[in-house]
């Protein structure tokens, strides 16, 4: 297949300000492609903050899901980008604690960022994704397969991504490549974001490097899904692509 | 016992009301559309009230939430839903959002807020209709299967959680059932006899939450469904986008 072929690709990665998004724009970026990042914050140096020319930096907050997928549309037509050879969704937030103490604010934003933000991208992405059968990888979580007491609302977002995922990869199966990524427990500071302090647990997770890589193993690889476990983390060491690859 | 059901005017919801006010239970039934209930409030003599909420929106489930405060429930079922059936990219981004809040926000929103409020009696139980589409993929309806797969891990997820709280949890994976919402949303041709009748499944979920399943499949359909999705998932979702996708005329939300 062409897209194999190793060339520029154009590649859009959603929370790509810290933890796994920044490594895997990073990751791409130093293998020549063209990447726009997305986050919620202000950066006013890309250059700066990113360390490589070719990442292109826009503010989509996602907690305003229909708002952030325009603003990331209008910036790959801004681009001049005739076609987008892979998405990865992946900024996402959380909430933990007794699901009973959850707030219906925090429940709705939760929802918001990580479930009807990637649906409504998707939706935008597809014209783009449709030239060259492009990759759609969205960002769950292992946290789906037996759920989670503290991060109910968490889990729940993330097996939605699972159900949609599994879905609409039938559907889009002539035109572009949908497929879902399971990370398992690893070293960002999204735990500490969500103010739970992981003390000795830290040792039992994936350092995020080895996650970012193996998540691009799974990528190349487009399997429809894939559960990146620590086992599958030490599987992807020697898994490294060469400039121009995916 | 007193029940609170969403969703009760049509369908499910409303053999679900009918059937715990033949028991002799007391039921508070709130849809968006309480006309239809009108007969079995004034039948049932006070046992049946009805009380009309929004579920899209936020507002008036919170002004429900806080009207609940002094109420005390043996069972909530989280029965009401709506879907989007059609391609994926035919269906605006407006419908996904309602799609969504009522689907997964409201029931997540009023779950927890009624263990918070402390609304729930001891040993009370609340259940969640997610779908057989957990088990099988339901290309032509990808957002709703979304929202029945984050519901399905939900319900997983705070059953220990709200066992604490003296609150049980039963989720139910329907398969087709034969209602003015599988009318709607079915594509043209699909066999209506092969639905399940609510009167049927209401009595199948009431029975379920009086005992200790977790998870139901009800019925033959259900339960092949799941061990279908469970053996051959790839195979399973194939035939979903035989059966429904590659059949899809007009979309409908
Ligand atoms: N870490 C784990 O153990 C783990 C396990 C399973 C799955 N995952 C998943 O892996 C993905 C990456 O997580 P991570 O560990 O790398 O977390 P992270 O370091 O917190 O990174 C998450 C990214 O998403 C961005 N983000 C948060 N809220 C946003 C919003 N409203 N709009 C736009 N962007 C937003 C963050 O921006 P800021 O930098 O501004 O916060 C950040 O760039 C997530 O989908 C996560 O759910 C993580």
């Amino acid at each position: 297949m062409a897209k194999n072929e190793p060339r520029q690709h154009t590649i859009l990665i959603t929370g790509a300000t810290d933890g796994i998004g920044l490594l895997l724009a990073r990751a791409y970026a130093e293998r020549g492609h063209r990447i726009l990042a997305t986050g919620r914050r202000m950066i006013a140096d890309d250059m700066a903050y990113f360390g490589l020319p070719n990442i292109t930096y826009i503010r989509a907050d996602q907690s305003d899901p229909k708002q952030a997928a325009q603003r990331i549309a209008t910036a790959m037509y801004n681009l001049g980008w005739k076609q987008l050879d892979l998405a990865v969704l992946n900024g996402a937030t959380g909430w933990t604690g007794d699901p009973a103490a959850e707030t219906p604010d925090e429940i709705r934003k939760q929802i918001d960022i990580n479930l009807t933000a990637p649906i409504l991208l998707s939706q935008a992405l597809g014209p783009w994704l449709f030239v060259n059968g492009g990759k759609l990888a969205l960002i769950g979580s292992t946290a789906i397969v037996k759920g989670q007491g503290a991060f109910a609302t968490y889990a729940a977002t993330k097996a939605g991504l699972d159900g949609f995922a599994r879905s609409l990869r039938s559907e889009w199966q002539d035109r572009a490549e949908v497929m879902i990524i399971h990370p398992g427990p690893t070293r960002t500071g999204m735990h500490k974001k969500v103010g739970l302090n992981l003390g000795a647990a830290k040792a039992f997770f994936m350092s995020p490097k080895r996650a970012a890589k193996a998540i691009q193993r799974a990528i190349r690889k487009g399997d429809g899904k894939r559960f990146v476990t620590r086992g599958y983390g030490w599987g992807s060491i020697f898994a490294s692509a060469k400039e121009g690859q995916l | 016992m007193r029940a609170l059901i969403t969703g009760a005017a049509h369908g499910l919801g409303r053999a679900l009301t009918e059937e715990l006010l033949e028991q002799g239970h007391e039921v508070l039934a709130v849809d968006r559309d309480t006309e239809p209930l009108d007969d079995l409030a004034v039948k049932s003599r006070g046992a049946c009230s009805v009380q009309l909420v929004d579920l899209a929106n936020p507002n008036s489930l919170e002004r429900m939430l806080v009207g609940l405060w002094e109420q005390k429930f043996d069972l909530v079922i989280l029965n009401a839903g709506i879907s989007a059936s059609g391609k994926f990219e035919d269906i605006p981004s407006a419908a996904y959002a309602k799609l969504i809040a009522v689907n997964l926000q409201a029931p997540l929103v009023l779950a927890s807020g009624l263990v918070r409020r402390g609304a729930m009696n001891n040993k009370s139980k609340i259940v969640f209709i997610s779908s057989l589409s957990h088990a099988v993929g339901y290309p032509g309806a990808s957002v709703y299967a979304a929202t029945k797969d984050a519901i399905a891990t939900y319900a997983k997820s705070v059953r220990k959680p709200f066992r604490k709280h003296g609150v049980g949890v039963l989720t139910v994976f329907p398969g087709p059932i034969q209602t003015d919402h599988a009318d709607r949303y079915a594509p043209p041709g699909a066999k209506a006899s092969r639905r399940m009748e609510p009167e049927v499944l209401a009595k199948l979920i009431l029975k379920a939450s009086t005992g200790k399943t977790s998870e139901l499949y009800p019925g033959l359909t259900a339960y092949f469904g799941k061990l279908y999705g469970r053996f051959a998932p790839q195979m399973a979702t194939k035939s979903m986008r035989k059966a429904i996708y590659e059949k899809l005329e007009d979309p409908v939300y």
